[in-house]
């Protein structure tokens, strides 16, 4: 009987490894996410073609001529702002959710919990369009503000950066939260309670302890938002109507409608690197600020 | 001094409200407009009614495309409820380099969705694939929704008490039977949360889709998306809620099944 059980698959797990179970998720994951972002980084490198989407022909002109618009620059430095502004804003409206949630009682916890990721199960379509009713020129906020006569002119809330920022903060919050909220749990609330029975205020225990335990939270959590904010499409689509053009709407024009791989492909590339800069930059400040509290 | 910690515990439990009410809005303002009479949603409001629903109904376009998603997300979500798993099961269990491996598999949430759809429409021109297939999207789909059930599953490995299988085991229990009887029932909740993520992620998908579907593989997100781009019609609208209301339905169904907390903690770890 225990001779036939250790020649069964499950001695595997001590002898040999199973490796038909990493094989297919390993496979998809190769072949069609790492291959098609090696091929995308070598098309930026090729020549773009007149009839065909690119010619086998290698080149840098992508990169010369898109380092030398600055009308790309542009767009970049708006992308890139709009990436900070957003991570500036859910975390200055994320952190006192995440606080509340973290020292929520396990009951209450659950129906924020339902609250919090409710949004996010719901489309990004589907919530912008949500925006787009709230926030358009005959919507619900203007019209509001039209009737009891606040702005007769009503107020320009869409197609503009603020709809976008609206719309940006909106889906990306709850991940700032989770983020937060995470960090913010792992600190006993013991902490708190002795800080302030040896007579520090409640500011002070803010700043002094809930504050810099967070910080690891804020870190990943700026970082998540900063990254997915840089690269969002439907939100500058939808609520900033062609008009707020950042570098992925450029990047999927370029492919898409002028039919220009190779451009496109370079464009994305630049938008990575400038993305991993100012994550490198973020990094270096954020270092130092640990640095600082532990000094 | 009491009387202003209790000002500041209003303050501060009025701004968490706040905070909700946007969060939630936006969903909140989608019903209302399917249920508004009028073109736009106004104050004072237009009063109640159906037509944007009979309207979706009689949409040929939306229902075609509401059925091609369904299929396509109930597709991708059993190839990555089954390859995701296994993954999970490898790399908790058996993998060396378990840190690398991890990485790697849930490299695609890292990377902007909209980038990996025009670095797959490329590589399938590249392969010979063609644009727009079929496959191709259910290809897409699946590499987006792989890691949330590899997150899932492998969160509640971690936990898993090995002991439990080698008892069975050793009461001459086969790997077959240990795994259906002993390891399949402790995961279970892992699993289903992580088919309940993969569900929503494919059906809800936009930027994969936007340039991998095509004529005929047209999904919902796309279909409401090429519509709101050039008119404003709250046939959207009554689609949202409907979306929504599929959500609503397959998120308490995994809280009776599992509870909604292992759907945050597992989607984190």
């Amino acid at each position: 009987m225990v001779g036939a059980g250790t020649r069964g698959a499950g001695t595997l797990t001590r002898r040999g490894r199973p490796w038909f179970l990493i094989v297919p998720a390993l496979a998809v994951v190769v072949v069609f996410f790492v291959l098609p972002y090696a091929n995308l980084v070598a098309m930026s490198f090729l020549t773009p073609g007149k009839a065909e989407p690119y010619v086998s022909v290698p080149t840098l002109g992508n990169y010369t001529s898109a380092l030398g618009d600055a009308f790309q620059w542009w767009i970049l430095w708006r992308t890139l702002k709009l990436g900070f502004l957003t991570t500036l804003f859910t975390l200055l409206l994320g952190y006192p959710l995440a606080y509340n949630l973290a020292r929520a009682s396990s009951r209450t916890k659950g129906m924020l919990l339902v609250l919090l990721l409710s949004p996010l199960l719901v489309g990004v379509v589907i919530r912008s369009f949500g925006w787009m009713v709230l926030l358009a020129d005959n919507g619900l906020i203007n019209s509001v503000v039209k009737h009891w006569g606040l702005a007769p002119q009503g107020l320009k809330l869409m197609y503009n950066e603020f709809g976008v920022l609206v719309g940006t903060v909106h889906i990306y919050l709850p991940f700032m939260v989770l983020s937060l909220s995470g960090a913010l749990q792992n600190i006993p609330p013991d902490l708190e309670l002795a800080a302030r029975s040896l007579g520090a205020s409640s500011t002070m225990v803010f700043w002094r302890i809930v504050f810099p335990l967070s910080l690891p939270g804020i870190f990943a959590g700026c970082l998540l938002v900063f990254v997915l904010a840089v690269s969002s499409y439907v939100i500058p689509v939808l609520l900033g109507g062609f008009k707020v053009i950042t570098t992925p709407l450029l990047v999927v024009q370029t492919a898409v409608d002028v039919h220009n791989w190779p451009s496109a492909a370079a464009q994305a590339v630049i938008l990575f690197a400038a993305s991993l800069a100012c994550i490198g930059l973020y990094f270096r400040l954020m270092n130092r600020a640990m640095r600082g509290l532990s000094a | 001094m009491m009387r202003r910690r209790r000002l500041a515990r209003a303050v501060f439990l009025t701004l968490i409200a706040l905070l909700y009410g946007f969060l939630v809005a936006p969903i909140v303002i989608v019903v209302a407009a399917s249920l508004n009479a009028g073109r736009f949603l106004v104050f004072p409001p237009a009063g109640l009614s159906l037509q944007w629903y009979v309207k979706l109904l009689n949409s040929e376009p939306f229902a075609r495309s509401f059925f091609f998603s369904l299929r396509l997300a109930a597709l991708t979500t059993i190839i990555t409820t089954i390859i995701g798993t296994a993954a999970a099961l490898y790399v908790v269990r058996h993998a060396r380099r378990k840190d690398g491996l991890r990485m790697l598999l849930v490299a695609p949430l890292q990377l902007p969705g909209i980038m990996t759809s025009l670095a797959l429409l490329i590589f399938y021109y590249a392969i010979g694939l063609g644009g727009t297939t079929y496959v191709g999207l259910l290809i897409g789909h699946v590499v987006v929704c792989t890691p949330y059930v590899f997150l899932t599953v492998a969160a509640v490995l971690y936990n898993f008490d090995r002991s439990l299988e080698e008892a069975a085991r050793s009461l001459g229990a086969g790997s077959i039977t240990t795994f259906r009887r002993i390891t399949l029932p402790i995961i279970k909740g892992g699993v289903i949360s992580g088919a309940v993520f993969s569900f929503i992620t494919s059906f809800d998908q936009f930027p994969i889709s936007l340039l991998l579907s095509g004529v005929g593989t047209t999904t919902l997100p796309i279909q409401v998306f090429d519509y709101l781009r050039f008119s404003f019609d709250p046939t959207a609208a009554a689609v949202g809620t409907v979306n929504i209301l599929i959500t609503l339905a397959v998120v308490l169904m995994t809280e009776r099944l599992v509870g909604l907390e292992s759907l945050y903690w597992g989607g984190r770890q």
